[in-house]
């Protein structure tokens, strides 16, 4: 191979980078400006160049999400997610709240809207929760993360396509919900079936800010009943378990085998059980079979739900990882729980915290910096005919 | 609105287009001769400013030509860039003027001392 063949081949290994509609309008004009650029006799990019076409390539990247012609894969994800999040929390309240009112009653429509259960000293015993965490502060708390309430106006809100108002109110409720259990003395890294509702609020405010078509509202979802049905898959799920609380509850009694509270057999069996359980009176068996019907089931069912989303088209694959995000700092956050001798509250609470605000800072971010792009000839998007 | 300064890179990229257009390359020697040698644009990072000044419509592309078997594509300054350009040189002769004529004032009154 020739110096300048190995020399352009090393380039164009690196425009790879570059997202494929802006390489296929600017490849071989860059590959032009780089190989009259290069010095006599060069082999190969040098460190800094490629640092530089690696930088960049991300730069072009990280703008063409954020600027969102239709056309871009991203900027439709973050559209889609942007109708799809809260209403797979709203699902998740639902079937929660399904299942758990069958089992303590339904109590009056107020409770109902703060997430309370008839019998909400039973609820509270059942998880060993704090009794403060159903009296007055934890009522508060408890609607802004367990009730259905929020989900539901941030629903209404995104299919409405009010996109703004749906910003303010998505970091109104974890700001709330932050300041008030940290007044009171919460330890949040106790609690992270909330602190991924937190998340996915949180999460919720800075799509809506960063996606272009947010204002399109539930048209979003007009061609992907894919990505409905996997929500609601995931909803069904999780909610016919009994919650997120197979995965995301430790024993604090038993700090002795990390696996043993990962998997938390013995909680599992006290554990009021979900609608799979009741309705085949599963959890009377061995331990074994109480995991396998609740974690395997979980898993398996969410397992199959996401894979049909992830191989259906690049857009729901994108939509998928910003999904996964609250998530997978849900189980971070889990993951720090167990961590024994338990990690002093202050430290808890920033680990639960930070995420929030770091989110939270880039959607401010991102209010803040949008500002109307009418570039007439964007490169990477084709020329108008006027240009020629 | 409040404008924010240009950026030098972007503030000599523009200037390099107000002659008239020009290709990648053409801007890329030109912006390091305009600077006495000080500001390198590699490929990456002009390709880069050329995106981001055309999302804010300060330039367009302007015709293409393939020379040696290479594709060059032209750009050129937009109207809107024009002005942007303009108001930056304004600002910086409007700062330049005041810093002068501060200066002239401290040596006068250092050379007035006893």
């Amino acid at each position: 191979m020739t110096a300048a063949g190995g020399l352009e081949g090393g380039y164009r290994r690196l425009l790879r980078w570059y997202p494929p509609s802006y390489r296929c309008r600017h490849e071989e004009e860059i590959l032009g400006v780089l190989m009259a650029a290069a010095q006599p006799g060069q082999r190969r990019p040098s460190t800094r160049e490629s640092l530089d076409l690696l930088w960049s390539a991300l730069k072009i990247r990280m703008r063409m999400t954020l600027r969102g012609a239709d056309s871009q894969p991203w900027a439709a994800a973050l559209a889609l997610v942007g109708v799809l999040l809260p209403l797979l929390m709203l699902l998740l309240k639902l079937t929660e709240f399904l299942d758990r009112g069958a089992q303590y009653g339904f109590g009056s429509p107020a409770d109902i809207l703060i997430g309370a259960y008839g019998d909400p000293g039973a609820y509270a015993q059942s998880f060993q929760l704090n009794p403060h965490s159903v009296a007055l502060k934890g009522n508060v708390t408890d609607a802004l993360t367990a009730g259905p309430l929020p989900a539901l106006i941030l629903a209404a809100l995104a299919c409405l396509g009010w996109h703004r108002a749906g910003a303010v109110f998505a970091a109104f409720v974890p700001l709330a919900y932050l300041g008030i259990s940290l007044t009171s003395g919460y330890t949040l890294l106790a609690g992270p079936r909330g602190d991924v509702t937190l998340y996915a609020y949180g999460l919720e405010a800075l799509v809506l800010l960063a996606a272009a078509d947010a204002a399109r509202g539930w048209r979003a979802l007009r061609w992907r009943p894919s990505a409905l049905l996997a929500a609601a898959t995931v909803a069904a799920g999780v909610g016919m378990n009994g919650g997120l609380w197979p995965l995301f509850h430790a024993a604090p009694a038993n700090p002795a085998s990390a696996f043993r509270r990962v998997a938390n057999v013995h909680r599992l069996a006290s554990l009021p059980h979900g609608f799979i359980d009741r309705t085949f009176g599963i959890g009377a068996g061995g331990w074994w079979r109480v995991w396998l019907v609740y974690q395997g089931t979980l898993v398996a069912v969410i397992a199959v739900a996401l894979v049909t989303l992830l191989v259906s088209s690049p857009v729901n694959r994108r939509a998928l990882c910003l999904l996964a995000v609250p998530f997978a700092l849900g189980a971070v956050i889990y993951l720090c729980s167990l961590i024994s001798p338990p990690l002093p509250a202050p430290v808890g609470n920033t680990l639960a915290a930070v995420p929030l605000l770091l989110i939270l800072l880039t959607a401010m971010a991102l209010s803040l910096g949008h500002r109307p792009h009418a570039g007439p000839d964007i490169p990477g998007r084709p020329a108008s005919p006027g240009d020629t | 609105m409040s404008r924010r300064p240009l950026q030098e890179p972007t503030f000599l990229l523009l200037t390099a287009l107000a002659e008239g257009p020009q290709h990648g390359y053409g801007i890329m020697t030109d912006v390091e001769r305009i600077s006495g040698g000080r500001v390198k644009l590699r490929a990456g990072t002009l390709y880069a400013a050329l995106d981001r000044v055309a999302a804010e419509g300060l330039v367009e592309a302007d015709r293409e030509e393939v020379v040696d078997g290479r594709l060059r594509r032209y750009y050129r300054l937009t109207p809107l860039g024009g002005d942007r350009l303009a108001a930056e040189v304004e600002r910086l002769r409007q700062n330049a003027a005041v810093a002068a004529k501060r200066l002239k004032l401290r040596h006068r009154a250092i050379g007035g001392l006893p």
